[in-house]
């Protein structure tokens, strides 16, 4: 359904002229307030993720911070859990795990996609027919299993599940950079680099890729989205991060029947803080991608 | 017919790719002597050959000594061969339906996934039949007043819905209509087939409401273009009511695009009931894969992720064909 090589060179050049008259300026969407809000949001997380252990909060750790399932109150804003431990703590040192996990996937992904797709548009011929073919047999695996796998083998360290879940967004990631190199690599500026006897790391790197990047910015944010739930799915196979806990493995615990009936709070906590941080993700990426008009993009999801 | 050919010729190629990368990752990156005879595999054998380290005979099960059963397992499992031949022989044994047994509990593969499959497939099924019951009204209702109140709503709405990983919507709704209000069962109950669907109307809604948001975005959309050909304007001027149109006319031809994204959404589909499955305790693939790779039972994992991996692709292939075979302009005429 959404061909790569569908890709109409001729396109891109019409969208360079209307992007340049005065009146196609004008009437480009804004990226808009909720745009902006999101990004807010996540820039909040991020920073109080960063700086947990320098902010004046309890001991994630500590057990009888209050009493056991304590509601949520003035002592313990988010209550606490089955140990006592302070659930705002936890919330807060949950996404440090949870956000390094979507951030080292998503980069992993850019990386290894974005140079492969970007090598394939660039090359064309058997080259881009082995790495479409590669991209085409990822796609093939249904997300999670593939990670499951990996993951089984290779044990359960922060790093291996962040790279295992930067693998999902490789093929999306890298078909991405392989269109968007197909429609760029035709324009004046690179023949003119070409003529300047620039060498083809050159033209990529300096040309292409600048290009390119643009596009793929708002599948990062939507990448980043669906690493932090792959991998609360995965604390849900027994399969999360060991060291440290994510918001996917509070969720979990939070999950035994006896806490949900007696405590619900310790896993609606952990999911309010996932749903907010992964809703502003792809709205962000949402109308980011709507804003760059990039067509093509699918994550199969999972 | 020369398309045909090529997307099967391109089915066997993904095939083999998607079991290489299988049969490879948990060979390579595990270690499957470890996998059958556990903490023996750390003996070193030729150490024992050549006397330097003694064998330490008759700890093992039937009195042989380490090195002997570590052997026996090589040759059982053909581990003392090269990668690539170990893949032929193995991929041999799945072309004949043999899938190996487990090492746990010496139960064929082969029968654990056929007692195991159905119910995932049951519940995936349920999943989509609500995700589509759920989808197409919701749709109509959104695109037949497009961008007024109701469409609008249901844009975030359905956005909104996607943004909830299924484990959450489990968990929510296992609190509200489990623990709360004690509608439906905590455990799956498997007396008869109506048992069996009713523990399945929770774990199916999970899946069916982010499917059903998906469904309508797409469908809303598609409904929208239709309305605007002739023949609505036609049917309208003929004096149809809106909803003998809505239904009659503009929708089946809205239902084409509906089969592209099926192929999308089966991958979270198959994640999915992998992870509800956990939540709702259903004895299904999922469950089944979860205790293999906590028990390190090498042939169920590996089993299992080859049958789940074949099924997306052959649903994936099956879609592509079948939506080809669609003519686009053929819904234009007709």
């Amino acid at each position: 359904m959404d061909d790569p090589t569908s890709v109409d060179p001729g396109s891109s050049s019409e969208s360079v002229e209307a992007f340049a008259s005065p009146a196609a300026g004008l009437a480009r969407k804004q990226l808009g307030f909720g745009f902006w809000l999101s990004v807010t949001w996540v820039a909040v997380v991020v920073v109080v993720a960063v700086l947990a252990p320098w902010l004046p909060i309890a001991d994630p750790d500590q057990t009888g911070f209050g009493d056991r399932l304590d509601a949520p109150g003035w002592a313990a804003w988010f209550g606490t859990d089955s140990n006592g431990r302070d659930m705002f703590a936890r919330t807060i040192w949950g996404a440090r795990v949870s956000l390094t996990v979507g951030f080292i996937a998503i980069l992993n992904g850019l990386v290894i996609g974005g140079s492969l797709g970007l090598v394939a548009g660039y090359f064309r011929g058997p080259v881009d027919r082995i790495i479409s073919f590669a991209f085409f047999a990822l796609l093939s695996f249904p997300g999670l299993v593939l990670a499951l796998l990996i993951i089984a083998s290779l044990g359960t360290s922060l790093m291996v599940v962040s790279m295992t879940l930067g693998i999902l967004s490789i093929a999306p990631v890298g078909r991405l950079a392989r269109s968007a190199t197909l429609s760029f690599a035709e324009r004046e500026f690179v023949h003119a680099s070409r003529v300047l006897g620039a060498t083809h790391t050159r033209i990529m790197v300096r040309e292409l890729l600048p290009n390119v990047l643009i596009p793929m910015s708002a599948l990062a944010l939507l990448g980043m989205a669906l690493a932090i739930v792959a991998e609360g799915g995965l604390a849900f196979l027994g399969l999360s991060v060991s060291d440290g806990f994510s918001w996917g493995k509070m969720i979990l615990l939070g999950s035994a029947p006896r806490t949900l009936r007696d405590a619900p709070w310790v896993a609606l906590v952990p999911i309010g803080a996932m749903f907010l941080t992964v809703l502003a993700l792809n709205y962000a990426g949402d109308r980011l991608r709507q804003h760059l008009d990039v067509r093509e993009m699918a994550f199969g999801g999972g | 017919m020369g398309f045909l050919a090529r997307r099967l010729a391109a089915l066997l190629a993904v095939l083999l790719t998607v079991t290489a990368l299988a049969f490879g990752s948990l060979n390579v990156l595990g270690d499957p002597l470890f996998n059958v005879v556990g903490f023996v595999a750390s003996v070193d054998c030729d150490a024992v050959l050549a006397g330097e380290v003694e064998d330490v005979s008759g700890q093992t099960a039937g009195g042989r000594g380490d090195c002997e059963v570590i052997e026996a397992a090589k040759r059982e499992h053909h581990l003392d061969r090269a990668l690539p031949v170990r893949y032929g022989l193995w991929l041999g044994d799945i072309v004949r339906g043999d899938l190996g047994t487990s090492f746990k509990n010496e139960m064929p593969v082969r029968q654990v996934i056929g007692e195991k499959l159905p119910k995932t497939l049951l519940l995936m099924l349920v999943a989509e039949v609500f995700g589509l019951a759920i989808a197409i009204p919701w749709a109509v209702a959104a695109a037949y007043r497009a961008n007024r109140a109701f469409d609008r709503v249901s844009t975030v709405g359905s956005f909104g819905l996607l943004a909830i990983p299924n484990f959450a919507m489990g968990i929510i709704l296992f609190y509200f209509f489990v623990v709360r209000w004690q509608v439906f069962p905590s455990r799956f109950e498997d007396a008869d087939l109506l048992a069996r669907l009713k523990s399945l109307v929770l774990p199916g809604l999970t899946l069916g409401l982010p499917l059903a948001a998906t469904y309508q975005r797409v469908l809303r959309t598609d409904l929208i273009t239709t309305l605007q050909e002739d023949f609505v304007q036609m049917a309208r001027a003929k004096g149809m009511t809106d909803r003998w149109i809505m239904f009659r006319h503009v929708l089946r031809p809205s239902l084409f695009s509906l089969v592209t994204v099926f192929g999308l959404t089966t991958a979270g589909l198959i994640g999915g009931a992998l992870v509800v499955e956990q939540i709702y305790s259903i004895p299904g693939l999922g469950r089944a894969v979860v205790e293999a790779v906590i028990r390190d039972d090498f042939p169920i994992v590996l089993g299992a992720v080859v049958v789940i991996a074949t099924g997306f692709v052959v649903i994936n292939f099956t879609v592509d064909v079948f939506y080809s075979l669609i003519d686009p302009r053929v819904r234009r005429d007709g």
